[in-house]
């Protein structure tokens, strides 16, 4: 029993991470039905990138200086991959131009920092605390904390400034928003920032935790993905609770069946769910006018 | 038959190559440049064709080659056998992976197919009772009476491996299997109101396409004759999709040109001289093309830099660079977003467009259809006689209802056989959602619908067509990319009985039905008065045409009722006379019309019965002059009270 609630901590760390890239899924989603198919790389690039920094700073000074390199990241893959594709409205377009920008960055990131995997140190104590007989990290309380508070941030900039009602509006109707004089371009670019933001914080956050690496990305961004169909792409609840779900399904079979299947519950449960119900458990169906 | 000889030909030299270059290693290369070709071909029926993004298809030859290797190697079970096995268990695991995935399309695919991939290899790492997991398996090129196969057999085997495959694809596409593909990657919704079921035809070309993988796949094995787990990765999915759309979709030759060059690239890029020579010719083509492009006017300046400056810095950075290998895959990524870019229709549909300006008459996008129609082959029975005693159709207490709106509110709608029955009512009153209810587009929030006899309620659109629900658009939704004998061929779909076996060996079968049809469609272009825009593109006719091109595609569906949405919009005066003389005829040939039409005169002319929906609810019903009469129908459509006027 102790051992299983030992797993459900853990796993509820590593379901905020999924659920925090997910979240970055669902931002450009919203604005713009398309996603970026290099999320877990943007994450990858973050990680390495506040590496290389936290060599130099401190973690704390190092924090803003990597989501500021996420945002700028995240504009770059707009403006190559994303705003020609929607120009000609081609989905095949912006599916592989961002699937090819996310191999050019791993490969520059093996170029750079190589193929092994590389150990990120800790900026809180490595000591776990003891609740109950349960050992919790103080890192993965941060990894909490941090998913969350990154995760209210960008909701109530929507919901309260006026940068975020043109975000919301963007979300809802494209063209009318458009016609009622926001920039949706804009919108579109600054909602890539935001997402590979909290993808490159996501990167810092969970590196300490596990190891860095340059080909740490692909899994993390399938995985979460998982977690946003699982959760709904349009559905702030169900990334969370998608999130926890996966975390611990994982840390479970990891250590109940073999870590060599430890991937395998978020992909065969994304299946289900699109089998199931496509739009995500929390995910409101929308019905296509002809 | 100039195209057999040059087919003959090139299968010739193809064959004569091994003779002119012997070295062993050249011979492995082309027998991977075919296995590749056979992959591709199968990868571009989903990808160009259907229109999906496939990132499964590494996956897929990866359980080809291991069907073929735990079978050798753990059975001993001789190639002959090992070889249609992968094909067979590749085309159930495409099956697999299709039957959940392919509720899905876009981005959602894309990611799934990524995910089933990832399973697939975490599975064969495994699975080390099975694979040997990452240690692989090591197995012999196959004995054949005796004699031990050498790497220069294995190409004959793989050479005859391709043209069958070759000529398997080409039948495929080229019959009405090919043509549904295209249809629902062109309209969707159309399709389905056809009796195409997208989802199930999309499950057919992925079936098919794993099923080619597969195939690819075994013969991979016993060419390699060492199979890992690694091999089936991430990067391999990716050059295959670069593959594909940097040779050319919908082309034959397309995959060939695509293994070409993923199969030359790593070794072009190994070897650094010729790296350089290569990238230097391909900038100063680039440079030539640009200022040829600028100059006739073609392209502005600002539309060549950047793809000038990328293939400009391609070939600066193989002189600035010593070891290209490492930057592979950002090579791969550059290449994929500048054939996204500048080369959409790939090599081929480039080398295409010069051909078309040169000499247009060389280039056939679609196949000349040059049968001429007549009156007898117009009309046919439909597939399910009418067996319905009283009323053809009828709806009960039907609402529907989206978020909290109801569109249509406790409608009852009876349909007497053989009659054409109006449904008008003012903007927004819920006709068309009705005419959606009934197709099966929207799932009815409660009520029952019930056609010939039968529950329909809830059933899929191709369903419902298939029991004899044809209809029409009020938006119009062709295949724009199908000429107009091809659209009305989409709506005959279901008179194709063969089998794929029919359609690879060309039956006497295939042939007849496939003249009925052509008969027929030609016979329907004529009763609408298209039959001299027969071979044009639909999407090239006015808007009228497109209207009457849309009616002669549902009366092939050999429809016992008939929904018209708007027949008359877009028409002109003397059009519309002869829409009224055309919608008598189809009521003369015994099927049911439901007309939805704003043009007053021509439903009141034809209709034996009219309906009046208003804001989701039926207000009246009755015979034409009834209806012109009704205080409600005439608060409806002027506003205020009929009283208080």
């Amino acid at each position: 029993m102790e051992i299983l609630a030992q797993l459900v901590v853990s796993g509820i760390a590593l379901g905020m991470i999924y659920a925090l890239i997910a979240f970055g899924y669902q931002l450009t989603f919203a604005t713009s039905s398309t996603l970026n198919f290099g999320q877990g790389e943007a994450l990858m690039l973050g990680s390495l990138v506040g590496l290389t920094l936290v060599g130099h700073m401190s973690y704390w000074l190092m924090l803003p200086l990597v989501i500021v390199f996420g945002a700028l990241q995240g504009v770059f893959v707009e403006r190559v991959g994303v705003l020609p594709a929607l120009k000609t409205k081609s989905e095949f377009g912006w599916i592989m131009t961002t699937i090819s920008l996310a191999i050019i960055f791993k490969n520059v990131a093996e170029n750079i920092w190589g193929h092994d995997d590389l150990t990120f140190p800790s900026p809180l104590p490595t000591d776990p605390l003891q609740f109950f007989g349960i050992r919790v990290l103080p890192m993965e309380i941060m990894i909490v904390v941090g998913a969350l508070a990154i995760m209210l941030a960008v909701e109530l900039f929507n919901r309260k400034s006026i940068y975020g009602k043109a975000v919301v509006a963007t979300s809802n109707d494209r063209d009318a928003a458009g016609l009622m004089g926001i920039n949706t371009g804009l919108v579109i670019t600054f909602s890539y920032a935001l997402s590979s933001l909290t993808a490159a914080f996501a990167g810092v956050l969970v590196a300490p935790l596990t190891l860095t690496g340059s080909t740490m990305g692909v899994v993390l961004g399938l995985k979460a993905f998982s977690v946003a169909i699982i959760g709904g792409l349009n559905s702030g609840m169900g990334v969370i609770v998608g999130g926890l779900i996966l975390g611990i399904a994982e840390t479970t079979t990891g250590y109940y069946i073999s870590t060599g299947y430890k991937d395998v519950p978020g992909l065969v449960l994304l299946l289900l769910v699109l089998s199931i119900k496509p739009a995500g458990m929390f995910g409101k169906s929308v019905i296509k006018k002809v | 038959m100039v195209k057999k000889i040059s087919i003959i030909l090139a299968i010739a030299v193809a064959a004569m190559l091994p003779t002119i270059w012997t070295n062993p290693y050249y011979v492995h290369l082309m027998v991977i440049i075919g296995i590749y070709s056979i992959l591709l071909l199968g990868l571009d029926i989903v990808v160009g064709y259907v229109g999906e993004v496939s990132l499964g298809h590494a996956a897929l030859f990866g359980i080809g080659s291991y069907t073929a290797g735990v079978l050798n190697f753990q059975l001993g079970v001789p190639f002959l056998l090992a070889v249609p096995a992968s094909i067979a268990v590749t085309a159930f695991f495409g099956a697999i992976l299709a039957l959940p995935a392919l509720r899905v399309n876009g981005p959602y695919l894309a990611m799934v197919t990524l995910a089933f991939g990832t399973i697939i290899q975490i599975l064969i790492n495994e699975m080390t009772f099975l694979t040997n997991g990452p240690m692989g398996l090591s197995i012999r090129k196959p004995v054949f009476f005796g004699h031990q196969i050498t790497g220069a057999d294995y190409y004959y085997i793989v050479l005859v491996a391709l043209v069958l495959t070759l000529f398997c694809v080409q039948r495929i596409l080229k019959s009405h299997l090919g043509r549904a593909f295209e249809a629902l990657h062109d309209s969707p919704v159309a399709s389905d109101c056809m009796g195409v079921s997208v989802y199930g035809y999309k499950v057919y070309a992925f079936v098919l396409s794993a099923g080619i993988a597969g195939l690819a796949g075994s013969l991979f094995t016993y060419s390699e004759e060492y199979i890992s787990p690694n091999t089936y990765n991430f990067e391999l999915t990716i050059l295959f999709l670069l593959a594909v759309i940097m040779g050319g979709r919908k082309t034959r030759i397309g995959p060939l040109l695509g293994a070409i060059i993923i199969v030359m690239l790593p070794n072009v890029l190994s070897d650094i001289e010729l790296f350089r020579k290569i990238s230097v010719g391909i900038a100063v083509f680039s440079v030539a093309y640009s200022a040829y492009a600028v100059v006739a006017g073609q392209r502005t300046l600002k539309q060549v830099t950047l793809p000038l400056l990328v293939t400009i810095g391609l070939a600066v950075s193989g002189y600035v660079m010593d070891n290209i290998t490492d930057q592979r895959l950002t090579i791969f990524g550059v290449m994929i977003l500048f054939v996204v870019y500048y080369l959409p229709n790939g090599i081929m549909g480039f080398l295409r467009s010069i051909v078309q300006r040169v000499r247009p008459q060389w280039i056939h996008r679609h196949e000349l259809v040059l049968e001429h129609g007549d009156k007898h082959h117009i009309w046919s029975v439909p597939d399910h006689p009418v067996s319905a005693r009283g009323f053809l159709l009828e709806a009960r207490n039907i609402v529907m209802q989206f978020g909290g709106l109801k569109a249509l509110n406790e409608v009852n709608l009876e349909v007497a056989k053989g009659t054409v029955h109006g449904l008008i009512g003012p903007n927004g009153s819920g006709k068309s959602t009705m005419m959606n209810v009934l197709t099966g587009i929207y799932k009815p929030t409660a009520g029952e619908i019930e056609f010939n006899g039968k529950i329909i309620t809830g059933a899929s659109p191709s369903f419902i067509a298939g029991e004899g629900i044809a209809r029409t658009f009020q938006n119009v939704q062709l295949f724009g990319e199908m000429t107009a004998i091809e659209n009305v061929l989409v709506g005959l779909h279901h008179t194709y009985r063969h089998s794929l076996i029919d359609v690879l060996f060309h039956t006497p079968r295939c042939r007849r039905e496939k003249l009925a049809a052509r008969m027929r469609a030609a016979s329907l272009l004529k009763f609408v008065g298209l039959d001299e825009l027969a071979n044009e593109e639909a999407r090239n006719l006015p808007y009228g045409k497109q209207r009457l091109l849309e009616i002669a595609r549902a009366l092939a569906l050999n429809p016992s009722l008939l929904l018209l949405d708007e027949p008359a919009a877009g028409l002109t005066a003397p059009d519309i006379k002869e829409l009224i003389v055309m919608i008598n005829k189809i009521r003369g040939h015994g099927i049911t019309v439901i007309l939805i039409e704003h043009h007053m005169d021509v439903v009141m002319s034809i209709c034996d019965t009219v309906t009046v929906l208003d804001f989701g609810q039926k207000i009246a019903e009755g015979t034409p002059a009834n209806i012109q009469s009704d205080e409600k129908v005439i608060e409806a459509y002027l506003g205020g009270t009929a009283a208080a006027a």
